[in-house]
């Protein structure tokens, strides 16, 4: 309750010049507590250019860790830079800086033209710039055809979209985007994951976070994974992949004939186990899931099996949560 | 975008527009801007009709002084019959045994008909004025002695003193020689004094004490602290605007709506006392300047109210529970200020500058107010004869609502200081909410 006075938060009287050889993102041994429940605990992390996908369950501190980049919240312990500026104290770097909130609460009663304009004009620009500016961000996105309608018609694809062209005014360096696909139908997920990853392609820093490691893994392959506050892997998805290879892993194909099936698959040198838990199903044990991802479509083709579905249940971010917190780590 | 802002300062410029604009267009699309709005518009009007009907409504005459009366049952009223110079109380003296004699006037004549005929300027020390239309003072068989009462030398006259008490405030008081503008006209002086003090009273209490401070408790209260719940705040915050800036700009579009709100209101009300209003002239101009007052006043107060009550919604979620005490004690110095308008409490208070404002402004214009209100207190004493509360009607209400503006400065003086006692406030509650605002974490 009794104000921060250290905070400096001023109004921006005087042009903010950011360090030219600071990374974009910054945080050293940075930990957020609310009394003794630490939401983050000593994450050093430092970004600059290219897609991070952030994972981690719900409850991991993937929030936690957004808002303290943008300053809504204090760290506890360390410190958190953008830019070389501590975000909390002074609000200058949010000029190269564009963040999509997870919050579904949005101005109904706008339409997504003028939210955008209204709020690039927050960073500056005039009238007619941020009328401009907001015709081109919403291109991006594709939501040029509905830009004129209220947010309140929008469906859950068109919000998402018309939250991140708002993060897109001014051509931030850094964009942050907290759950940007939860909730969206196929074809607004597609969209925004090509515009995530074309931001990518421009050069610019991008920030993306996910409970479900399928969507990270279509949009990029430099990965964080988050887990009760703890940084717990940092880098290339497939070689946190490659050495999940080197524990079982379980393939779940439902088929009409199991037997005969697991008849064919036992010839693989990589299996090293089969069960049957029902009639229709067939559990295939493996070191290597990409040798039996690779052998498998050709087997069932040959021998002409009737395959219903085929399932990694294993092959999810719990179950690599599960290995890297059972001791694996990385 | 390769443009530059032209410069940092024009760039605050347009973020403020920004925000002011957004503001305003947020506050059409919520349903309870229009419930506020429409039962303060509603109330006032009620008031102002109320208004419109005591104000066509007659005061009933009355005959103060006695001199309508037949006492002695001659057919000839009292006061015919001092004029005339026959005896009022003998029922064998009277004008009908005149050579020839003279046919009684009507009762009417003698009702009303020695009002005040004052002619006095604000100023310290004795002035004399009034005189004795109906010639009771006048009278033949009184004494150089019973002529002159008030003891000033003058015959049949009124003393108007003005002093300057140790408060630093100028004060009135008549003395006047007995049976001088004794029977004043009740309808004028209870017409004009209801008017004043309808304006007095609607511009403190229905102007500045329950818009100032009721359309800040339901609208600016929740400026900040309601985007905080909704977690639409998170639009704003990303951009590079600092929060006492965002503060600041969302008061500022709350002002937007309140302050045309507020001129709207006062204009009418103008109009209304305006044309309505007790007088002769098709419409009353001079009470413009303390309408202007008014208007001003509660502006002010929506000003810092708004400020106060904004901070106190960042500063906890039910913000609008923190601003009741601040309403109650608000109404308490308003009060207090009617009945002690110097007493240092109100200096502790928002409202207690607000109405020094409109205080000013009515000392202004309406230089004579005091005395007016002595006058109507004294309401021509009854003459020698009465000894009852000779008040005239209006006279209470006119006295409890205006009240001298308190420090004992000029007028022009008080507007001044308490107008900038009154941005001073706005300015230090910005300068709290914006740092409980700085320092808030929001989820």
């Amino acid at each position: 309750m009794i104000p921060d006075f250290d905070q400096q938060g001023k109004a921006q009287t005087k042009e903010w010049v950011p360090e030219v050889s600071a990374p974009a993102i910054l945080l050293e041994n940075v930990s957020k507590s609310y009394g003794r429940i630490f939401a983050l605990s000593n994450i050093t992390l430092a970004l600059n250019g290219g897609v991070t996908g952030v994972l981690g369950m719900n409850g991991a501190g993937k929030s936690t860790l957004f808002n303290l980049l943008m300053g809504k919240l204090k760290v506890s312990q360390g410190s958190v830079k953008l830019f070389g500026t501590d975000p909390w104290k002074n609000p200058a770097p949010y000029a190269r800086v564009g963040f999509v909130p997870e919050h579904e609460k949005m101005y109904d009663w706008m339409t997504g033209h003028e939210f955008v304009s209204t709020f690039a004009r927050l960073n500056g620009l005039t009238r007619d710039e941020a009328k401009s500016e907001a015709n081109r961000v919403l291109e991006f996105v594709s939501l040029s055809d509905v830009a004129h309608k209220k947010i309140g018609q929008y469906s859950k694809g068109m919000r998402q979209r018309v939250k991140i062209a708002h993060a897109l005014v001014n051509d931030p360096e850094l964009i942050i985007l907290d759950e940007p696909l939860q909730g969206c139908d196929p074809l607004a997920r597609t969209t925004i994951m090509n515009v995530i990853r074309e931001l990518g392609r421009m050069g610019r820093t991008v920030l993306v976070s996910s409970h479900i490691l399928q969507e990270i893994e279509r949009i990029t392959e430099q990965i964080i994974i988050l887990h009760q506050g703890r940084l717990l892997a940092l880098g290339n998805l497939h070689s946190i992949r490659e050495r999940l290879d080197k524990i079982p892993h379980r393939i779940s194909i439902q088929t009409e004939d199991p037997k005969a099936l697991a008849k064919d698959v036992i010839d693989i040198d990589e299996v090293f186990g089969i069960s049957f838990p029902d009639g229709e199903n067939l559990s295939i044990q493996t070191h290597n899931l990409g040798a039996i991802h690779s052998r498998l479509p050709q087997i069932i083709v040959e021998n002409n099996h009737k395959v219903k579905t085929i399932d990694n249940p294993d092959d999810d971010l719990a179950s690599i949560l599960g290995y890297l917190t059972s001791g694996g780590g990385i | 975008m390769s443009t530059k802002p032209d410069s940092i300062y024009r760039s605050l410029d347009r973020k403020a527009s920004a925000i002011i604009e957004f503001t305003l267009r947020q506050y059409r699309t919520k349903k309870s801007t229009w419930v506020v709005l429409g039962v303060g518009f509603t109330a006032l009007s009620l008031i102002f009709l109320i208004y419109i009907d005591v104000m066509a409504s007659e005061f009933e005459s009355i005959d103060n002084d006695g001199d309508s009366t037949d006492y002695d049952n001659d057919g000839y009223p009292r006061g015919q019959e001092i004029r005339l110079g026959t005896d009022p109380w003998d029922g064998e003296s009277h004008p009908g045994l005149f050579d020839p004699p003279i046919e009684p006037d009507p009762k009417s004549m003698y009702i009303n008909e020695d009002g005040f005929d004052w002619d006095v300027a604000v100023r310290i020390g004795e002035q004399s004025t009034g005189y004795d239309d109906d010639g009771d003072c006048m009278d033949s068989n009184k004494t150089a002695s019973q002529k002159d009462t008030n003891d000033n030398g003058i015959p049949c006259d009124i003393i108007v003193e003005y002093y300057r008490m140790s408060d630093g405030e100028l004060y009135v008081n008549i003395e006047a020689d007995s049976g001088v503008d004794e029977d004043p006209d009740e309808d004028a002086y209870s017409r004009e004094a209801i008017h004043l003090a309808f304006v007095l009273s609607i511009g403190k209490l229905g102007f500045v004490l329950l818009l100032g401070i009721f359309l800040p408790l339901f609208m600016a209260t929740g400026l900040i602290r309601d985007e905080m719940n909704s977690g639409t705040m998170h639009f704003m915050l990303a951009k590079p605007i600092a929060r006492s800036e965002v503060f600041l700009y969302r008061t500022l579009g709350y002002l937007g709506i309140v302050w045309p709100y507020v001129i709207v209101l006062g204009i009418l009300g103008a109009v209304v006392s305006g044309f309505a209003g007790s007088g002769d002239s098709f419409f009353r101009f001079a009470d413009l300047g303390v309408w202007l007052a008014i208007i001003f006043a509660t502006m002010m107060a929506t000003l810092v109210y708004g400020m106060l009550f904004n901070a106190l919604g960042v500063l906890w979620k039910y913000g609008i529970i923190l601003a009741i005490p601040f309403a109650a004690w608000e109404l308490g110095m308003a009060l207090l200020s009617m009945g002690a308008p110097d007493a240092t409490l109100l200096r502790f208070s928002i409202i207690g500058w607000a109405l020094m404002i409109i205080d000013a402004a009515a000392m202004l214009v309406w230089p004579n107010l005091d005395l007016f209100i002595v006058m109507g207190n004294w309401g021509g004493g009854g003459g020698s004869n009465w000894n009852f509360d000779t008040s005239l009607e209006g006279s209470g209400p006119l006295g409890f609502f205006s009240s001298k503006p308190g420090l004992g400065l000029s007028a022009f003086t008080a507007m001044i200081v308490s107008t900038l006692v009154l941005l001073f406030q706005a300015a230090i509650f910005w300068f709290i909410g914006g740092a409980l605002f700085k320092s808030k974490e929001i989820q």
